[in-house]
């Protein structure tokens, strides 16, 4: 309490310097979500009116439905590919930066400008960019007719997909990570290096392991981003299809709750969804995090 | 213990450089071209403040900064071009530069490791090195649990591990505690003594320079002041940088002017007997003074100004032709009541210095 008040004089300052961002998540979080839960409960009517407390049935119609699995296993599929993909390829373009090569102070710069972009905007840039007749593989297409045709075949939309994921999440990821490894003192370099190590090796030895904090921190918001934060680029890139290749489970609860009026199998499988998010991110911390060496 | 000493007991190697120079670019000139020989398992201090260029000089023996130009030789091998760990030198950094995520055992056995020696090769020589340096009960902990003198002898122990020909020691006990660097400079001594390895320890402090030092190598801003055993350096500092550098308190430089016979004082007494004329600096050590309280021969008077009681002996600092001199004597309470004092400055303790380049000037006193 004491240290409270030595930062700040007045005790309701703090209360309300907190209170609009506590107001922001309290509405548009955790409101929705606790609905989410109460509803998955009740048969909701789809124009509204009179709903039904049904208990768990709605779980075992969820549960029981082939295209929520094939969605939650999509999900799973994108989750792992695209968030070790937006680690990786940033603590690639990280390790250049920091070794300030040719170039890398001007890269540092644009590699950030696709934090200014929304998601939605994202999706439509790639599916320019990755449009079979006029994007970058359409040359491709001219030399090996049908190679690319992320509109109907599902494997060249998931991957058009991970690849926009990958590229919005390059900026957050590549300040984070360089800054972890701008702190590695210098001498550090210099002793493994006096040691023997060449840079290949020093980047295994010495600075991965002193950024693993940082690591750690975008591995856990990356999988847990990656489960919502598809929904963008599905909506403005995919559709979901061809052929329902790339509806995530995210795409499928809007599809469900907004187009098909199952607004209590949407609230259902949200509620689902948010479990599954609790228990992975807890399981991170709980086999990752405890590894984890914060000290400099 | 004799099985360890032989162990790692180095081959030594001597350092030449020759013409080495360090620039960024023509205006920035950190190290002009610099000519130095240092002779197999020697330990040379390079001493000088901060900014002379005395760890950019030991980064280019290591191999860590480039050269502009020159050669370095170690052990008659040129390795100016070479890679760092190919130059057969370790380094003792400044922070330690220990790898927090490693054990103390991995630490030391990482070199070795690097270099492919085998497991059982590797485990022998670090324990042997550990016991060496009394760090055989810590091998499990990680750096950040132990104590700074404990880092500090992990961070030696992975430089000697290597066996390396040269050792480089870049301010390693500046972080230390005033005690601990004491036990640490006893250490040092101790261990040089039994490896026996070329050794180069850069430091701006004089008191481990005197120490430690088989040799002192004296820089101010990139140039070589002096070369010299401590012994020398103490009692024929070749230019008043040095005399100033070197010594608590330092020399006292007072300017004085010579008529062919006579050096006189800026306030015109007569200090020694000289057949010089011209402009000169004037330098002697504080403990050199003899005080008294009346004036005989060419004693001069100064107005004491404060006294500082150390014990063993006192300091003071007196007003002498405008300039303050500071005498260390053991006689320090009896002056108290004493504001006139009487300073006679041996003039087989006299150090000449030339007016404007500040080297050493032969000494030429007509009462030698």
């Amino acid at each position: 309490m004491s240290s409270d008040s030595t930062l700040f004089s007045n005790r309701w300052l703090p209360v309300l310097l907190v209170a609009p961002m506590m107001l922001l998540i309290a509405l548009f979080f955790y409101v929705p979500i606790f609905q989410a839960f109460y509803w998955s409960f009740f048969l909701e009517r789809p124009f509204g009116g009179g709903s039904e407390f049904v208990g768990l049935d709605n779980f075992a119609r969820v549960l029981a439905d082939p295209e929520f699995w094939k969605a939650g296993w999509r999900t799973i599929i994108f989750m792992v590919t695209a968030s070790s993909l937006a680690v990786l390829v940033p603590l690639i373009l990280a390790v250049a930066a920091d070794r300030k090569i040719r170039l890398s102070l001007p890269a540092r710069n644009v590699l950030v400008w696709p934090k200014g972009v929304a998601g939605a905007s994202i999706g439509v840039v790639f599916a320019f960019i990755f449009n079979p007749f006029v994007g970058i593989l359409a040359p491709l297409n001219s030399i090996f007719p049908g190679i690319w045709a992320p509109g109907i075949n599902g494997t060249d939309a998931f991957i058009t997909l991970i690849a926009a994921h990958v590229w919005g999440g390059i900026p957050f990821n590549f300040v984070i990570l360089l800054a972890g490894l701008q702190s590695i003192p210098r001498t550090m370099h210099q002793a493994a290096a006096m040691d023997g190590a060449g840079p290949w090796r020093r980047i295994f030895d010495v600075q991965l392991p002193l950024i693993m904090p940082q690591l750690f921190l975008t591995l856990v918001l990356e999988f847990t981003e990656s489960v919502t934060s598809a929904f963008a680029l599905i909506d403005t890139i995919t559709n979901g299809g061809p052929g329902g290749a790339t509806t995530l489970l995210v795409y499928k609860i809007y599809m469900d709750g907004f187009s098909g009026y199952d607004l209590s199998g949407a609230s259902t499988q949200t509620a689902i969804l948010m479990v599954f998010v609790i228990i992975l991110t807890a399981a991170q911390f709980i086999f990752l995090g405890r590894r984890v060496n914060y000290e400099r | 213990m004799n099985a360890i000493d032989t162990a790692i007991r180095a081959a030594a190697a001597d350092i030449k450089l020759i013409g080495v120079t360090k620039a960024y670019d023509a205006q920035t000139v950190v190290i002009p071209p610099m000519d130095v020989e240092l002779r197999a398992g020697e330990f040379t201090v390079v001493l000088g403040p901060s900014g002379c260029g005395k760890s950019t000089l030991l980064q280019m023996i290591a191999g860590l900064e480039r050269v502009s130009d020159g050669k370095i030789m170690v052990g008659g091998r040129e390795v100016q071009d070479l890679e760092p760990k190919r130059r057969g030198c370790a380094m003792v950094f400044q922070n330690y530069a220990l790898y927090p995520h490693m054990t103390v055992f991995e630490n030391m056995a990482y070199s070795l490791k690097v270099a492919g020696v085998r497991k059982a090769e590797r485990a022998a020589r670090v324990a042997a090195v550990a016991r060496m340096l009394a760090l055989s009960d810590y091998l499990t902990r990680k750096p950040g649990q132990l104590s700074g003198g404990q880092r500090q002898r992990v961070a030696i122990g992975r430089a000697i591990v290597r066996e390396p020909n040269v050792l480089l020691f870049d301010e390693p006990l500046s972080n230390l505690d005033a005690q601990l660097r004491h036990d640490m400079r006893v250490e040092l001594s101790e261990l040089h003594r039994r490896i026996g390895a070329t050794s180069i320890f850069v430091t701006h402090d004089q008191v481990e320079a005197m120490t430690l030092a088989d040799r002192i190598l004296i820089l101010n801003k990139g140039r070589i002041e002096q070369f010299d055993t401590p012994k020398a350096i103490y009692h024929h500092p070749a230019s008043v940088f040095v005399a100033k550098f070197i010594g608590a308190p330092p020399m006292n430089i007072l300017p004085v002017t010579g008529d062919g016979s006579v050096l006189r004082l800026a306030d015109g007494q007569i200090v020694a007997e000289a057949r010089l004329t011209g402009s000169y600096q004037l330098g002697i050590r504080p403990e050199d003074i003899i005080v008294g309280i009346k004036a005989d021969g060419h004693a001069v008077r100064a107005v004491l100004r404060f006294r500082e009681d150390l014990g063993s002996h006192s300091v003071l600092a007196a007003d002498l032709a405008g300039s303050v001199i500071r005498i260390a004597t053991p006689f320090g309470a009896d002056l108290i009541n004493q504001p006139e004092l009487f300073l006679n400055l041996p003039a087989a303790r006299l150090h000449l210095f030339d007016a404007e380049t500040g080297r050493a000037t032969c000494r030429a006193f007509a009462a030698q």
